[in-house]
């Protein structure tokens, strides 16, 4: 607990903001209330209770959030029917005793009293008895202090996975308890600001909305309590529901740039994208709602926001409480002052200005205490700079014109003036939206270039989304007072629609009932059971692209909350005396022979050879036959012990089995984040002159990234003339002046134009990727013919694996497994190997889906068996 | 106080209701929750209570919890010594 810190005589600032032991007189309510519950609110609490437990079930039935976030909701639970029962003067402090409950719940004993002292820290700082400038210079010195250890300049103060909870506890909530402290009457009570600062939900969501000190205050069971009681469990259905629509849009909508061939990908992408968002909404809800159920009435997190009418009015939708913080901090104090000095019109503008501006830096802090990075990245200037740009123009609009506002919806009005106003600002967000999302202004300018492609259902696509769009948005959905025409039927009750729709996706949970949907609609039902990462994420992971810190600033948050459950110190190979790098060679870099190093917490060693393998002649033994592997980390074995990588398994069961003709030598060149062209180059490079009879290829299963990566790169160092036919390949998708010199420019015709003047300029890097991707397809055609005639020209059978990460699942080729088809290769697919089975137990761990030692035995058999399976092809147990 | 309520509610009415129920506006009717008063529309309201009764407002009294509710309202004008 912190001291009471009632200081002796001291300034009326001082005096204002001691804190007191006790509560301040309760509000009629709280006394009236009693302790105990009558009949009636007993039985709407335990109504409460059934749609809490049905929102567990469904949060355990889709998986939904984290495994962390479903153990507070039970505590949530359990705690509320605690709460609900005692009398409303203890119901403060009890919701302070279940918010550090939650702490130790999730961050074990040590971990959560760290956080709680640090905590405790800054508030008593809020309380000492000296001025209050000084005691917000030293929470700024003291915020400077854990800055430093959170960027690891200092010594860490708590744990790594401490940081984000207790950065978003009080990186703005602080700022909001001061403020009350100077202009509040009331003193602040021990139990208000406990529960303020460490409250319950926090604890699992490190993105949390920035709750108003007084409002927290104020709405604490300031009406009925069972009706607060019904809208928290309202609100965490519609979070879910919420959750639910984002991962459908995440699994089904969202297209990468690289993906985007026409206007219709564009619009697809532009509004996949602006739906994202829903992820946010959906966990505002939650927090608010759990909230609700301890009896904070706290106003709507977001509301309606996608049928905003006006830029302004969009601003006043979409997380309200940052609105409010914004208002109260930035924009009041600012407009309050400046109207003194340029009057009203001016002083309206510079606030907007300084809101805007404040909103973009706090975004980057409040990234930076999440992930330790603080990004200024153009699209993030750009957006909030256009943004409030606008909100500027259009505030100055309403102050002319004003702005017609309404006590009653009446939904059955439809307005022509209104729909066209919500289409036109939700297509605008839209694109802006886009613009703030994309990874950087090159791949935002590609993404329209893609959009001269159009094709006559991307105008019908276009043509249904603005009905669908100018139908609802016509209907001015709320107001502030119901229009009430009789009494409300009993089905439409909240508790009943609230109860309904929690039972109604339970049932779209039952098999039978999705089968009944057909085969699509229950594709898509059960893809939304589990926190799978959609294909964009799945290839950056299985090829270890997060692997590198410092891309973790870019990652989605589905894959980021994946990511940020390794624990902190693994290294990956770059990090190693294993890697070398080869700039000037097309393969770029492979494994350093006889080096050791410790990839994922796994000791690792190679060969003279610079294989991840016992040794091996150089010659072919006589009466020995030789498998050569190449792929990327799942082949090299990261996760797993020397001895315990597939190759290793596979050659002990080739030479156990008595009735193989010969004896047999596996041979590992797999390098971790190797692309197809990467294994190409090993091929080329020394796989022949080992004398393989067959060479096993393994990749992931899109043409993606990690070839786009290895393509820009091998551009880059001019490695690519090694191959002049892919050179041509990538001459023809347009790329040109590149490395070249002088500054990058976009955009083809604004490099002519520079170059007619004289102007060095080359293409940009981005450009060069996206221009790569266009030519993918034929990039891994033309490759796979390569290695085909190269290996049978070597007297190899090439084999290409597919199938061999736990997370794969069966299904119809893949792209790359046609590929390989085509060019000739044998190719088999390990994917029903897991099916059956959770794949969790093959895999190194939940952050991991590479193969452990059991993945690896399990591989080492499934390949055994498509060998024999295919000998006719593979010639390896009837050697003819 | 019931003056300063008729008063203020008049001017909501006009300024940022026009062609509303006047019974449906209330003592207790949630004026920024509601978003019948945006910051716009406070710096308005801000604006005619300074003209109206010769007050100075500050910045952090454009909270919820001081014009919340023409309620609210009253009681702000009211503490800053005018008589209703």
């Amino acid at each position: 607990m912190p001291p009471n810190l009632t200081g002796p005589a001291a300034p009326e600032d001082v005096l204002a903001t001691t804190l007191v032991m006790t509560p301040a007189a309760p509000a009629p309510t709280e006394e009236s209330a009693g302790a105990v519950l009558s009949g009636v609110e007993f039985g709407k609490t335990l109504v409460v209770l059934v749609q809490l437990g049905l929102a567990a079930l469904v949060i355990r039935q889709f998986q939904l959030e984290s495994r962390t976030f479903y153990n507070v909701f039970l505590l949530a639970t359990g705690a509320f029917a605690i709460h609900a029962v005692l009398p409303l003067k203890h119901r403060l402090a009890f919701f302070a005793l279940v918010s550090f409950a939650g702490i130790a719940l999730v961050f074990g004993p040590r971990n959560g009293a760290m956080l709680v002292a640090v905590g405790l820290t800054l508030i008593a700082t809020c309380h000492l008895p000296v001025r209050f400038s000084v005691r917000v210079a030293l929470l700024l010195a003291m915020t400077v202090v854990l800055a430093l250890s959170r960027a690891g300049t200092l010594p860490p103060i708590v744990a790594g996975e401490v940081w984000p909870i207790l950065g978003s506890m009080f990186m703005f909530r602080l700022a909001v308890y001061l403020h009350a402290l100077k202009h509040d009457p009331t003193p602040p009570t021990v139990a208000r600001t406990l529960a303020y600062f460490f409250m319950l939900p926090n604890v699992c969501y490190p993105l949390f909305p920035v709750v108003d000190y007084t409002t927290f205050t104020r709405t604490h069971y300031d009406t009925d309590a069972s009706e607060i009681h019904q809208r928290g469990t309202k609100w965490i259905t519609r979070g879910l529901l919420h959750l639910l629509l984002y991962r459908f849009v995440y699994l089904h909508l969202s297209l990468d740039v690289t993906a985007i061939r026409s206007l219709g990908d564009v619009v697809q992408a532009i509004l996949a994208t602006f739906f994202l968002y829903l992820r946010v909404s959906g966990q505002f809800h939650l927090i608010a709602g759990i909230l609700h159920l301890f009896g904070f009435n706290l106003p709507e997190t977001h509301r309606l926001y996608y049928l905003a009418s006006s830029i302004t009015d969009y601003w006043r939708r979409i997380n309200i409480y940052w609105k409010d913080f914004m208002m109260k901090l930035a924009f009041y104090p600012s407009f309050f002052r400046l109207r003194r000095m340029g009057g009203d019109r001016t002083a309206l503008i510079w606030s907007t200005i300084v809101v805007f501006a404040a909103t973009w830096l706090l975004h980057s802090y409040q990234w930076f205490w999440l992930r330790s990075v603080f990004p200024v990245t153009a699209p993030d200037l750009l957006f909030w700079a256009l943004l409030g740009g606008l909100v500027v123009v259009n505030s100055l609009r309403e102050t002319k014109r004003g702005r017609k506002r309404t006590l009653k919806a009446d939904k059955t009005a439809w307005s022509a003036s209104l729909a066209l106003r919500v289409a036109g600002t939700f297509t605008l967000l839209a694109v802006l939206w886009s613009l703030w999302s994309t990874e950087s202004i090159i791949d935002w300018l590609w993404m329209w270039h893609q959009a001269a492609t159009v094709q006559p259902r991307d105008l019908l696509l276009i043509a249904i989304l603005l009905a669908i769009g100018l139908a609802i948005g016509g209907v001015v959905w709320d107001a502030p007072l119901a229009a009430k025409k009789g009494p409300t039927p009993w089905y439409l009750r909240p508790d009943v629609r609230t109860t309904g729709v929690l039972a109604a996706l339970l049932v779209i949970r039952i098999p039978t009932v999705q089968d009944r949907g057909g085969e699509r609609v229950a594709g898509v039902l059960r893809s939304l059971e589990s926190t799978a990462l959609n294909s964009r994420d799945r290839a950056l992971q299985q090829k270890g692209y997060y692997e590198k810190l410092d891309n973790r600033g870019g990652l989605s948050m589905q894959l980021w909350n994946v990511v940020q459950q390794q624990p902190p110190g693994l290294l990956s190979l770059s990090d190693t005396k294993m890697y070398r790098t080869r700039a000037n060679d097309f393969l770029g870099y492979d494994l350093q022979p006889l080096s050791e190093g410790v990839i994922q917490g796994k000791k690792e060693t190679t060969n003279r050879w610079g294989m991840r393998d016992r040794d091996y002649t150089l010659d072919k033994p006589a009466g020995t036959l030789r498998i050569a592997l190449t792929g990327p980390s799942f082949t090299m074995g990261t996760g797993v012990e020397d001895n315990e990588t597939y190759d290793a398994y596979l050659e002990t069961k080739l030479n156990e089995d008595a009735s193989a003709p010969a004896h047999y030598e596996v041979l590992n060149f797999g390098v971790a984040a190797y692309s197809i062209l990467h294994q190409m180059r090993m091929l080329d490079d020394r796989v022949y002159r080992f004398h393989p009879d067959v060479v096993v290829l393994t990749d992931g299963r899109l043409p993606d990234g990690p070839i786009v990566s290895h393509l820009t790169r091998a551009v880059g160092q001019i490695t690519v003339g090694a191959y002049p036919e892919l050179d041509s390949i990538l001459r023809k998708a347009g790329i040109s002046d590149f490395p070249g010199h002088g500054p990058p420019l976009p955009i083809a015709w604004l490099r002519r134009a520079a170059k007619a003047l004289g102007v060095p300029v080359r293409m940009p890097e981005r450009e060069v990727a996206l221009r790569a991707n266009t030519a993918l397809d034929d990039v891994v055609a033309w490759s796979f013919r390569h290695m085909a005639q190269e290996a049978r020209a070597h007297g190899a059978v090439p084999v290409f694996m597919d199938g061999a990460f736990p997370t794969d699942s069966t299904g119809p080729d893949t792209p790359m497994m046609r590929h390989a088809r085509e060019a000739g290769f044998l190719v088999v697919s390990l994917a029903d190997i897991w099916n059956g089975q959770p794949r969790d137990e093959f895999m190194v761990a939940p952050w991991d889906p590479h193969p452990n030692a059991r993945g690896m035995q399990k591989i080492a058999d499934g390949l055994y068996r498509q060998l024999r399976l295919h000998d006719a092809q593979a010639h390896l147990f009837h050697n003819n | 106080m019931d003056a300063i309520i008729r008063t203020v509610k008049e001017f909501i009415l006009t300024k940022f209701l026009p062609g509303e129920d006047p019974q449906s506006l209330t003592t207790s009717t949630p004026l920024i929750s509601s978003g019948i008063l945006d910051s716009l529309a406070t710096l308005d309201l801000v604006a005619f209570l300074e003209d109206t009764y010769g007050i100075e407002l500050a910045a952090h009294e454009t909270d919820a919890s001081r014009i919340g509710t023409l309620a609210d309202i009253a009681k702000l004008v009211t503490s800053k010594g005018v008589v209703a």
